[in-house]
């Protein structure tokens, strides 16, 4: 009799056992491989980007430093060096937070921008720095004595590059803090607010900024802000309109914080992640002229959010959500289809202790798979940390890079993959998370049983390429015509 | 007999699991959702009519019903954390002068003192998606005809002229309906004896409604008092 109990008990156990990994998924996604970084010592960090720094067809993380060098992180013989000692690009003296990279002068060569902020809001003592390359000297464009006038003497927070006419002649959005946003462009070679004539000098609590293909097919800009409505920023020949409140993503009595573009039904159109700090959470698609927010009990929660993510770490075809949050675990979603957020516990990268400001995703060492930087500080400095999921051996990958015509990274253009189970949308990011920007390639995984591949390319001026036959695990450079 | 059991406890299982996955309906998300749309000039003093109308405009359930309602403080205007909790206390019903006693959620301790002097209860019946039920709403007498309406109160969501706007709040026999009192009922001689020796709503409530409304500085009940009184 006892025996026929234990039996049954059992088969109970057995059957409860195969049921639950439904809301309990794997352990372990991802493996932490910080030690490839030489000399990580604590330091207060912020924004990363991802940029190719020094022109020799690799990416490079662009770490800011709040008091710290700046860092240019390349990968060189296993390992993450530092590889730039100008002393205006490390800028040890100044409190960087922002940074995105693009082409504002149709060089080829990405700029970057560093937003120096050394107030919490209001007026700044420091201004941002806008660093471009000449006979392979860095220097600061914000230091030319044409350029002085128009200094960013605002504390601000992020910033996001915005090619808003589509012509490649991209533009810097800063979103300041407690002063008027900001918009640079360069017109008759000299650096200009045009913040005003584009109708984006509004004063907010500015934090979080995404620009691409949301609303049109030019350059929208979705900016998540502080004690104060959100703005969807609509792309009206150039110039823009918020209608965030008509689209339902204004989140007026939230804080905004950190925001991403994610195709969240894999439908091939970008929709929008917006992280609340302390608030709910949002997973934001369009329906009916109207932004949704489909995001689950898990995935709303409140936080202490920094950045968010939307990518695929694991290959597997599906987008994962990376949260980042500050002196909290980090936490992780896979997008699975119909736009069902499923929690994957963390084992690595949870970072009980951490201190998360700031993270970005490029696959840095060339081997297929995403890397995803962690940079600290805040209230305590900590080193970075490196994390990369572990994969399973039989999957793939195809990563698309699209580069405009003056051979620059085609920020804000927004690449699809169509095949036999999905049109999955991904945007060339122009900045993002909070305070941070990924690398200008669409990175996918492949699914099982996936075959037809076709990859689409709208350029920021809207016009569409298509690319056929195409062979995975590789990397696709397609060049603007 | 084996096989009966082994199906019990797989179905069993898989119970908990779609427990475990149901997604419960989010109040309080909802209402930070919509806040711009409740308030589109981001006024919200003394709004509590606005958060009611727009509540009980909404196809719900009586349990929906209720649950908005334990979300924001019908004094203030101000959302209220899930989870808060609530105060009991007695108000006077309109038509019988009974004292009707309730659990009242609110954003601070004034407020809980302000409700109680300020305003009445009426009943009022209303047929939700899954039936007709009755309960008691809190009501303030019609301000529009006031000359002293206080000026940091949107008039316009309260009022069409001299008569209650009833596009905007909800009309009760001629008076504006702010909020729900929770499990609202007569009161017996214990209830009254327990709200008056509460250190809130007696104690403290009676040094606050004895204190002249020109020195009163505490919380936005002071608007809600010039827009009720």
């Amino acid at each position: 009799m006892f025996i026929k109990k234990v039996n049954y008990l059992y088969k109970f156990l057995i059957i409860f056992s195969l049921i639950l990994p439904i809301n309990s998924s794997r352990a372990e996604f991802f493996k932490d491989i910080s030690n490839i970084i030489t000399i990580n010592e604590s330091r207060l960090s912020y924004g990363v980007s991802v940029t190719d720094i020094n022109a020799d067809g690799n990416n490079e993380f662009i770490v800011t430093g709040f008091g710290y060098p700046n860092l240019a992180l390349g990968y060189i013989d296993g390992k993450l060096k530092n590889i730039i000692q100008e002393d205006v690009f490390l800028d040890r003296d100044r409190k960087t937070i922002g940074v995105a990279a693009c082409d504002i002068d149709k060089d080829g060569f990405e700029e970057i921008y560093f937003l120096n902020t050394d107030t919490y809001s209001g007026t700044k003592k420091y201004s941002d720095r806008l660093i471009d390359k000449s006979n392979n000297n860095y220097f600061d464009l914000f230091e030319l004595e044409k350029n002085i006038e128009n200094l960013n003497l605002t504390a601000g927070r992020s910033v996001v590059c915005v090619d808003r006419k589509g012509d490649g002649e991209y533009g810097i959005y800063v979103a300041n803090y407690g002063g008027p946003t900001r918009f640079y462009e360069i017109e008759n070679n000299t650096i200009t607010d045009k913040a005003k004539t584009l109708n984006l000098d509004k004063v907010t609590g500015g934090r979080a900024v995404v620009s691409g293909h949301i609303l049109t097919d030019r350059a929208d800009i979705f900016a998540a802000n502080e004690r104060g409505a959100n703005f969807l920023l609509k792309n009206n020949d150039g110039k823009f309109e918020d209608v965030a409140f008509d689209y339902r993503v204004d989140d007026v009595i939230q804080n905004g914080r950190g925001t991403a573009l994610s195709d969240i039904y894999y439908r091939g159109r970008l929709d929008i992640l917006s992280g609340n700090w302390n608030g709910y959470h949002r997973a934001y698609v369009l329906e009916n002229k109207e932004f949704k927010d489909i995001g689950n009990k898990a995935f709303d929660r409140p936080s202490r959010i920094r950045t968010i993510i939307s990518a695929d770490f694991d290959n597997d075809g599906f987008d994962e959500v990376f949260m980042n949050n500050i002196a909290e675990p980090n936490k992780l979603f896979k997008i699975n289809e119909n736009g069902k957020f499923e929690e994957i516990k963390l084992k690595a990268a949870l970072e009980t202790q951490g201190f998360g400001t700031g993270a970005a995703v490029a696959d840095i060492d060339n081997d297929g798979i995403l890397e995803l930087l962690v940079s600290h500080g805040e209230s305590k400095a900590q080193p970075l940390t490196l994390y990369k999921a572990k994969v399973e051996k039989n999957n793939k990958y195809l990563r698309i890079k699209p580069i405009n015509k003056f051979g620059a990274p085609a920020r804000g253009a927004t690449v699809t993959l169509i095949s036999n189970q999905r049109k999955h949308s991904k945007t060339i990011d122009a900045g993002s998370g909070y305070l941070c920007q990924m690398e200008p390639v669409a990175h996918y995984g492949i699914r099982k049983n996936e075959k037809d591949f076709r990859i689409e390319v709208k350029w920021t001026n809207g016009k569409k390429d298509f690319t056929d036959k195409i062979e995975i695990n590789q990397t696709i450079t397609i060049k603007q015509k | 007999m084996k096989k009966i059991l082994v199906k019990c406890l797989l179905l069993l299982a898989i119970l908990f699991q779609i427990e475990v996955i149901a997604e419960e309906k989010n109040y309080h998300k909802e209402l930070i959702t919509d806040w711009s749309r409740i308030f589109p000039d981001k006024n919200r003093n003394a709004a509590g009519p606005k958060f009611f109308k727009y509540i009980i405009d909404k196809e719900n359930t009586y349990k929906d019903f209720i649950e908005y309602n334990k979300l924001f403080c019908a004094v203030s205007g101000s959302l209220i954390d899930p989870d808060s909790d609530s105060e009991f206390l007695f108000l006077k019903e309109s038509k019988s002068n009974n004292k009707i006693c309730g659990n009242y959620y609110r954003c601070c301790v004034p407020c809980s003192c302000d409700v109680m002097k300020y305003s009445e209860v009426q009943k009022m019946k209303y047929k939700f998606i899954d039936g007709s039920r009755e309960f008691y709403v809190i009501t303030i007498k019609n301000p529009c005809n006031k000359n002293d309406f206080p000026n940091r109160v949107n008039k316009e969501y309260f009022c069409d002229g001299k008569k209650i706007n009833n596009d905007q709040v909800y009309n009760l026999n001629n008076r504006i309906v702010i909020g729900l009192l929770h499990n609202g009922r007569t009161c017996k001689n214990d209830d009254i004896d327990l709200v008056k020796n509460h250190q809130i709503t007696g104690r403290y409530c009676e040094l606050r409604n004895n204190t002249p409304l020109e020195e009163l500085d505490a919380g936005m009940g002071d608007i809600f008092i010039k827009l009720a009184r």
